[in-house]
């Protein structure tokens, strides 16, 4: 058992690792295309997408990097009690309640593949001038609250161990 | 199941489930899920993903990570160095002066950046660790930074205010502008404590001695003074073509990122972790943004769709049979006490839709009020148990500031703020006045 | 027997609800007592407007005011709904053609075909331009990053507006943040009491369309629950809802247009208005080829209009 949560635990960190260090570029690209909009508005005539392909950058950036932000843990909590715990009750404790934001980040997905497949059903497309088809950023969410189950599975593999006194 | 009964059930339990210490998003998220499930009836389980497609279209979001990396490539590359160098010299006489001189910085960096992080990471690196070596009282100085940083939401630019701004559907423009002289006012009396507080008893903060003041020449105080020069140069990149309307907010704050950098590359302080060390941040924290938003909004969709928003306006307005300002007062207490355990973001995501129609309805201003209603997030983002301040004053501060000097340092500060907030409660021209003239309202 | 509880929402606004749809529920609630209530919801209250239609469709909103192309709904009629060039031109024009002209059956069977019942249809708005900067020509649309409907923005681009899509309530803010320049979705009335106659300071008088459709629409199911005699109840004060905007909207647009201080009025040129309408009539054929069903329906609309010219006054004022 030890050995596949330690396989687990090494192989998601990893992946997602390595997606948050890409997706930590994004901001480049939220910044280039709005930077863009201001040039193109000012000296041409203003663009169709410019609005919307920003919103879709930034949907994928906090998606796709919040694995990464977990493994950073920049996750506030509220440290009333927690704060003052040993590191073996904190360990108790969020193995419990992480089953609660796995609960979350499952009905978040439930609902994001539900509308992926109507988005592929329907082919929608956004109600704009531009009208870019919803299946592709619908798809990076899916992926994306995937990888966060992924992640939140790891850190309960983590804290169980260190329940037992262990370390992945 | 009654409204009030749904009401008191989703809030407890979320407070429950914040305490547990689970991550904040994860805490609120579970409850709006569960809810959802639970009591929704058919097709409930979908508004947690509807959420995070209204958190797509909610375009003023795009500023929040601009902002935010903003602040740490100006923090990070330390290009508000010679700012404090320039409070320093210039302050030095004044017994508190370099404590007066950070509120300074901090009104400085607030005007040049829309989220209290950047003043609070300036502050707890470049004039925390100077204004303990000499000799200011350690409590003093730690609520200095913290009360100061806060005012970064209150002077424009703010991410606060232009969230308040598309809840309450007020202008940015006249938030921003009616911000500013309260902001100044808070400025003010945060100096004003620390002035007094330091006649009284020198030793908080004693003053530069003056074999050290002597041996700075006027030429190099007044070289000094042109420091002052960069946070304005940035200010009025970003802001000169927004307010002509050349380019819209969300365009602006990433001129304002694209500017910080240059002025970092510039002065020659873009190292590699410097770059390294913003980029990374900046995912991190707008991460930590971003998913407490959606979770929040999740929350609140469950909460009105429950019926749940009904209840709470129906205690305000008929149970309770109070005069409109009992009304306004009860909820600014409620807020600050709510406050005290909700983070800021969510705060203003579930309760700001509940509190904004009401005050509508009582016939307040809605600009006056967004002022009101950022400052109480200011004293929310101050006080303990929960508050950003607190994990950020924790993780930068150096090691002989415990929690207990944390917690303690703010309690003046959070007084003053309360004052302040009082004063533009009773005085409501104070953030209207600069708005009517500009506006010509 | 246990009350029915619907959540409603609506495409609209706190402001424009208050006119165009909460009486009407108001009224429903007092009549139905404890039989029946229906929650109102506004514009991206419960849902985001994109996903709107979705969200009806599983039953997590029962109930939806809208027109057919701000919920984007993956019907053939989508085009149709939220503004199709000079398709009407008076209130009157879409409760006749959806009661006399054969609409309502087409749109009962699309809307049954996706598992959503159509209840009924008969709103109509006019579709002006409020601007910041003035439009006193053609010329003067170009670049200009206007809010409306998609339908409306497709048809609008080839005299270079810029069509943007944001949710409704964050227009006026948009206006102010300069993400807008203006707004081209309705008439001087709903302008002025949702707050855009603030920033937009200006009012274009020549309406490049007539044919915004309000509709009714309920889950399925939902809709199939309902005793008979509520959902008579439900035609009915939907009805009433219509009624209500015929008479809100006719007397608004001529009081706000004398007595309005808020909006300074301007018109184009008539040769430039005759480039629209013939531009117009181009963009019904490109869409008449895109499905039968479509076909159908411009058909409905050109023949209407033929018998409103032959008609002749007090239908239509035209030259010919
Ligand atoms: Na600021
Ligand atoms: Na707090």
């Amino acid at each position: 058992m030890t050995g596949f949560m330690r396989g687990y635990v090494r192989t998601v960190d990893g992946v997602n690792y390595h997606i948050g260090r890409v997706m930590m570029y994004g901001i480049f690209v939220m910044m280039g295309i709005l930077l863009w909009s201001s040039i193109s508005k000012t000296f041409f005539l203003p663009s169709l997408w410019t609005l919307e392909m920003a919103q879709f950058a930034m949907v994928a950036y906090y998606i796709m990097g919040g694995p990464y932000s977990i493994q950073l843990g920049s996750n506030v909590r509220m440290d009333l009690f927690y704060g003052r715990w040993s590191v073996q009750t904190r360990a108790w404790v969020d193995s419990f309640t992480v089953l609660f934001l796995i609960f979350f980040l499952g009905v978040l997905l439930y609902g994001g593949i539900d509308s992926l497949i109507y988005a592929i059903q329907y082919n929608e497309r956004s109600p704009t001038a531009w009208r870019p088809v919803l299946w592709p950023i619908k798809s990076v969410m899916c992926l994306g609250l995937f990888l966060m189950i992924l992640q939140a599975v790891s850190e309960l593999f983590k804290d169980i161990a260190h329940i037992r006194g262990e370390e992945l | 199941m009654s409204y009030e009964m749904i009401a008191i059930l989703m809030f407890a339990s979320m407070m429950l489930m914040l305490m547990t210490g689970q991550r904040v998003f994860g805490a609120i998220g579970a409850v709006a899920a569960v809810a959802a499930l639970a009591l929704w009836g058919t097709g409930g389980s979908v508004i947690p993903f509807s959420a995070s497609m209204k958190l797509m279209k909610w375009y003023p979001l795009l500023t929040l990570p601009m902002f935010i990396f903003m602040g740490y490539v100006l923090s990070e590359s330390r290009i508000a160095d010679d700012l404090y160098k320039m409070f320093h010299v210039w302050m030095g006489p004044v017994p508190g002066g370099l404590a007066i001189g950070t509120i300074g910085l901090m009104v400085l960096i607030s005007a040049m950046n829309g989220l209290s992080v950047a003043g609070m990471a300036i502050g707890a690196t470049i004039a925390l660790p100077e204004l303990l070596r000499r000799g200011y009282d350690k409590r003093m100085v730690t609520g200095v930074i913290q009360a100061g940083s806060s005012l970064g939401i209150l002077v424009p630019p703010s991410v606060v205010l232009v969230l308040y701004a598309m809840i309450a559907r007020q202008p940015v423009g006249q938030l921003w502008l009616a911000g500013i002289l309260p902001g100044l006012l808070m400025a003010g009396l945060f100096i004003l404590y620390i002035y007094l507080r330091c006649r009284i008893s020198p030793g908080l903060g004693p003053v530069l001695p003056p074999e050290e003041r002597a041996g700075i020449a006027f030429a190099e105080k007044v070289r000094l003074l042109g420091a002052g020069v960069l946070p304005l140069v940035i200010f009025a990149t970003m802001m000169v073509p927004f307010v002509n309307g050349w380019t819209s907010l969300v365009e602006s704050s990433a001129i304002g990122a694209l500017a910080a950098l240059v002025a970092a590359v510039l002065k020659g302080r873009m190292s590699r972790t410097v770059f390294e060390t913003s980029v990374r941040q900046t995912l991190a924290v707008s991460c930590m943004f971003m998913w407490i938003i959606v979770a929040a909004m999740a929350f609140g969709a469950v909460f009105d769709g429950l019926g749940a928003v009904k209840a709470i306006e129906s205690l305000f307005t008929e149970k309770l049979g109070l005069d409109p300002w009992m009304i306004l007062i009860l909820m600014q207490l409620s807020f600050i006490l709510m406050g005290t355990f909700l983070d800021d973001t969510a705060m203003l995501v579930i309760v700001a839709p509940l509190y904004i129609p009401l005050v509508k309805a009582l016939g307040f201003d809605l600009i006056w009020y967004g002022v009101l209603y950022t400052i109480t997030t200011q004293i929310a983002y101050m006080t303990p148990p929960f508050g950003y301040n607190l994990f950020l004053m924790k993780a930068m501060a150096p090691k002989e500031i415990g929690l207990k000097d944390i917690y303690a340092s703010i309690v003046p500060f959070v007084l003053v703020m309360v004052l302040a907030l009082a004063i533009v409660m009773a005085f409501p021209q104070i953030a209207l006045w600069l708005p009517h003239q500009v506006y010509g309202l | 027997q246990s009350k029915i509880r619907w959540r409603m929402q609506t495409y609209a606004g706190v402001a424009l609800a208050d006119h165009v749809i909460r009486p009407a529920i108001e009224s429903f609630n007092k009549i139905a007592g404890d039989e029946m209530e229906i929650e109102l919801y506004t514009a991206d209250q419960l849902v985001p407007t994109g996903e709107l239609f979705r969200a009806m469709q599983q039953g997590t909103i029962d109930a939806v005011q809208s027109d057919d192309d701000s919920m984007a709904s993956p019907t053939e009629v989508t085009v149709f709904g939220g503004y199709f060039p000079f398709a009407s031109r008076y209130s009157l024009d879409v409760p006749v053609l959806f009661n006399q002209y054969g609409l309502n059956e087409i749109w009962g069977a699309e809307y049954e075909k996706v598992g959503v019942k159509h209840i009924s249809a008969g709103s109509w708005d006019p579709c002006n331009f409020a601007t910041i900067s003035p439009i006193k020509s053609l010329d003067d649309l170009k670049g200009k990053r206007v809010f409306t409907f998609p339908t409306a923005g497709r048809f609008l681009a080839q005299f270079g507006v810029v069509p943007v899509t944001l949710p409704y309530e964050d227009v006026e803010v948009a206006m102010q943040t300069g993400e807008l320049d203006g707004v081209a979705w309705s008439g001087i009335t709903e302008d002025y009491t949702v707050g855009w106659a603030g920033p937009a300071k200006y009012f274009l008088t020549n309406n490049i369309s007539g044919a915004w459709i309000g509709h009714f629409f309920a889950n399925m199911d939902r809709w199939n629950e309902v005793p008979e005699r509520l959902q008579e109840l439900l035609r009915v004060c939907m009805d009433q809802s219509h009624y209500y905007r015929q008479w809100w909207y006719w007397g608004g647009e001529a009081r706000l247009r004398v007595e309005g201080t808020k909006m300074e009025l301007t018109s184009i040129p008539d040769e430039d208005w005759d480039k629209v309408e013939t531009a117009a009539r181009t963009f019904w054929d490109e869409i008449a080829q895109e499905s039968e069903t479509k076909a159908k329906i411009v058909s409905i609309f050109r023949k209407y209009n033929e018998d409103m010219q032959k008609a002749g006054r007090p239908y239509r004022y035209s030259k010919a």
